[in-house]
């Protein structure tokens, strides 16, 4: 049924090119969608989707919500706060009995690597990942890329610098694995204890030469187009990660002296939500480098996309 | 429905057409009979059988080898015993071609002289095969990490049990659990020291494992996986060996992973400090790269680690720092391995299909009989079984496996004992197959 080489969106590792533009081409149309006074296309009528999180969410299942209802799908939404989750029920019956509801399309996000995959493995429903542990946000990353196109035209040859807990950030992730198959050059920064351990990374081929570790950050975005800041959490400083978010924001914080030393037109990206003052100032996070607002337009448009290929991309979007 | 046992009733064989382990090699041999002679099972003559009660088996040229010893394993009972018991578990040696093994349960640690009372009445006298050579490890703590000491003297000199052949408990572990804090485990070692027995430990450093639980490289990395370093295994060696240096108390290590805790036993052997250890077959099959798959059959505790540390541990067997390959066969429940990786139970079963899956690697990397000893009569050794098990001549002891060495099969869920089939070999094809065995007078044939 996928009008994409993927039949479901697990994560943009192993994701082909082709693939890739061809959600970013179908997302753009969609977001022109997305400004029309009546802001609905008929293109997923009939189906249902179900949004199955197992982890607190707000911005992304909202996101994925809206997107589902702009292509006029019917939505479920399922949390585990509301389930039978809370009473024992195994991963694999709740997915099995909401299946018996006869469900065309699951929205996964998990604390678990892999959840979304193993749905798939059980499943006749296509499966898209919002969220899996710290593996792979692959909507998000999409996102991302689509924001830098609609800013700076292209993605390839561009440089991207990935600022802050990349280590257990799915966002990060998504964007490596993303903007490197577009041709992107993508720089990781962040604290020792934060950005991946193992130099082994270049193990994968498929980055050798697109990705590398800076740990200055005002080398990392000196030549970088784009500039994504990654959220810290909270938590982290429980683990002996991090000495004190002052320390963290003193030398990992894009502040206006960072910003001094990017380029003129770079733009700041953030997932969202911000710590303000921590890993970006609020100044340039309300800024006019910044283009926070637009990347989560983009996501519904992205999301559509997503949703819209792995359906089978059908005629009337 | 449970799954039969597919053994035989015939303690009486004639193998036709063999390869039979001569002690130094394979040689052809068109018959070898075995049958209950002089109240033993043995190699003999035909006549020496009853013609009528023997069973004839061609085995079309596959080796005849000695039955296999098993270090690490566990079954895990009572947590379901109506989906794996111990007699599933003994079947599962049959299958395999195990004549014994070394047992410690993680279920139930054997802390003091009624549990291990218990459990040797349900592995070697209630069981529907009651001969295997079982032996145990007793828990040095109470409970197993705790800060209380097992009652070690009792464990290891105290058992009255006439039909037993053995005293106690053969050394010490608290099974799979991170190595305690340094004073416990030197009061431990101390203490224990008077038992003369060898405490085996799986070198883990809890803080460093922390909630890891796959190799700390450049899979972990990019699926977003909490990892395992491997200074958590390192550290902890090191602080065991040290621990065994300063007390002189000999020291096994479980499942070592990766080649730096080898060059540490190396090191320590230089430094006169009796360290053994073993290596789980699976971290010699597979590498980190499996994680690729995000199946839960790979979730194994200690992690597979990588290609890297996996060619580190061959080398180890090569050159002879490895004692032993271990099993550490651990059925786990159907329902806590289909869940995503991270929230499976870690554990896989090995007996069933050990030699199949690594008998050609391992016979063309260090010989025929290096093999042998690595998977029989090291292990054994290392469990204080010094009794033969295998002696190929007329009158000798017959407890052997039949493998056909370049006859390659899929793994099936049904190959396994038990209601469980937690092993990433599973829909796998191995490079040989396991014909049958004779272990204690019973002959399974798969």
């Amino acid at each position: 049924m996928s009008a994409l080489q993927i039949k479901h969106l697990f994560g943009l590792q192993g994701v082909s090119r082709s693939d890739i533009r061809q959600i970013l081409d179908t997302a753009k149309q969609f977001r022109e969608v997305l400004e029309r006074p009546v802001k609905k296309v008929p293109s997923l009528r009939g189906m249902t989707v179900v949004n199955l999180f197992f982890e607190n969410s707000t911005r992304t299942r909202t996101s994925f919500e809206l997107a589902e209802k702009r292509l006029s799908a019917d939505t479920v939404n399922f949390t585990t706060a509301s389930s039978s989750v809370k009473k024992g029920e195994t991963l694999l019956d709740t997915l099995r009995n909401i299946e018996s509801m006869k469900i065309d399309a699951v929205v996964v996000r998990h604390k678990g690597t892999g959840v979304p995959k193993f749905l798939a493995e059980h499943s006749n429903a296509f499966v898209v990942n919002a969220g899996d542990g710290a593996h792979e946000h692959p909507t998000q990353g999409l996102l991302d890329m689509l924001t830098i196109e609609e800013k700076l035209g292209t993605l390839e040859g561009k440089k991207v610098a990935i600022i802050g807990d990349i280590r257990h950030s799915r966002v990060a992730r998504s964007n490596i694995w993303g903007m490197t198959t577009m041709g992107a050059h993508v720089t990781l920064c962040g604290p020792s204890t934060l950005v991946p351990r193992n130099t082994e990374l270049l193990q994968y081929k498929e980055l050798a030469g697109s990705v590398s570790w800076e740990t200055d950050v005002k080398k990392a975005v000196a030549d970088a187009d784009a500039v994504i800041a990654l959220r810290l959490q909270k938590e982290r400083m429980d683990d002996a990660l991090l000495p004190s978010m002052r320390e963290y924001r003193n030398f990992f914080g894009i502040t206006e002296e960072v910003l001094a030393c990017c380029k003129d037109k770079v733009i700041i990206m953030h997932p969202g939500p911000i710590n303000r003052g921590v890993e970006l100032d609020s100044d340039i996070a309300d800024g006019e480098h910044s283009v926070i607002l637009n990347q989560v337009t983009n996501g519904v448009a992205v999301r559509m996309a997503v949703l819209f290929l792995l359906a089978g991309g059908r005629e009337n979007a | 429905m449970r799954k039969k046992h597919s053994t035989l009733d015939f303690d009486q064989v004639v193998l036709k057409n063999v390869k039979l382990w001569n002690g130094q090699k394979f040689e052809d041999r068109e018959t070898v009979c075995v049958g209950l002679v002089n109240n033993k099972f043995s190699f003999c003559n035909q006549e020496d059988l009853d013609s009528e009660k023997t069973k004839v088996l061609d085995c079309a040229g596959a080796l005849v080898m000695p039955a296999l010893f098993g270090l690490g394993i566990d079954f895990m009972e009572p947590l379901r015993d109506d989906v794996y018991t111990f007699n599933d578990g003994l079947d599962a040696m049959h299958r395999g071609g195990f004549f014994g093994g070394l047992y410690e349960s993680a279920a139930n640690p054997i802390d003091d002289p009624e549990k291990l009372s218990a459990a040797i009445d349900r592995l070697l006298k209630d069981a529907y095969y009651s001969k295997l050579k079982i032996r145990f490890l007793g828990a040095f703590s109470k409970d197993f990490g705790s800060d209380s000491l097992s009652e070690m003297m009792e464990l290891a000199f105290g058992l009255d049990d006439e039909d037993a052949d053995f005293k106690g408990v053969i050394g010490f572990g608290d099974g799979n659990a991170a190595i305690p804090h340094s004073r416990f485990l030197r009061l431990a070692m101390e203490y224990g020291k008077m038992t003369g027995k060898r405490f085996f430990f799986q070198p883990m450093d809890r803080t460093l494992r922390k909630s890891g639980c796959v190799h700390e490289g450049a899979y972990s990395d990019m699926l977003g996986m909490k990892g395992i370093p491997r200074i958590a295994e390192t550290i902890a060696a090191y602080t065991v060996l040290e621990t065994a240096r300063f007390l002189k108390v000999p020291v096994h290590f479980k499942q070592v992973t990766c080649g730096e805790t080898l060059d540490l036993v190396r090191n320590a052997r230089k430094n006169g400090i009796d360290v053994t250890c073993d290596v789980n077959l699976y971290h010699l099959l597979f590498d980190d790269s499996c994680l690729e798959t995000l199946s839960s059959a790979y979730h194994i505790l200690p992690p597979i680690r990588s290609a890297a540390d996996r060619e580190a541990l061959w080398k180890g067997i090569e050159d002879g720092t490895v004692n032993a390959i271990s099993m550490n066969h651990t059925p786990v429940l159907r329902q806590d391995t289909e869940v995503n990786f991270e929230d499976s139970v870690p554990g896989a079963l090995s007996l069933e299909v050990a030699l199949p899956a690594i008998w050609n690697e391992l016979s063309s990397r260090v010989g025929e009989a290096r093999a042998i000893e690595l998977l029989s009569t090291a292990p054994a050794k290392l469990a204080c079984v010094d009794t033969p098990a295998y002696v190929p001549e007329i009158g000798g002891t017959a407890n052997f496996v039949i493998l056909a060495p370049n006859k390659p099969r899929k793994v099936l869920e049904s190959d396994f004992a038990g209601h469980v089939c937690n092993s990433p070999l599973v829909g796998k094809e191995l490079p040989s197959t396991i014909v049958g065995s004779y272990i204690h007078g019973v002959f399974h044939v798969n």
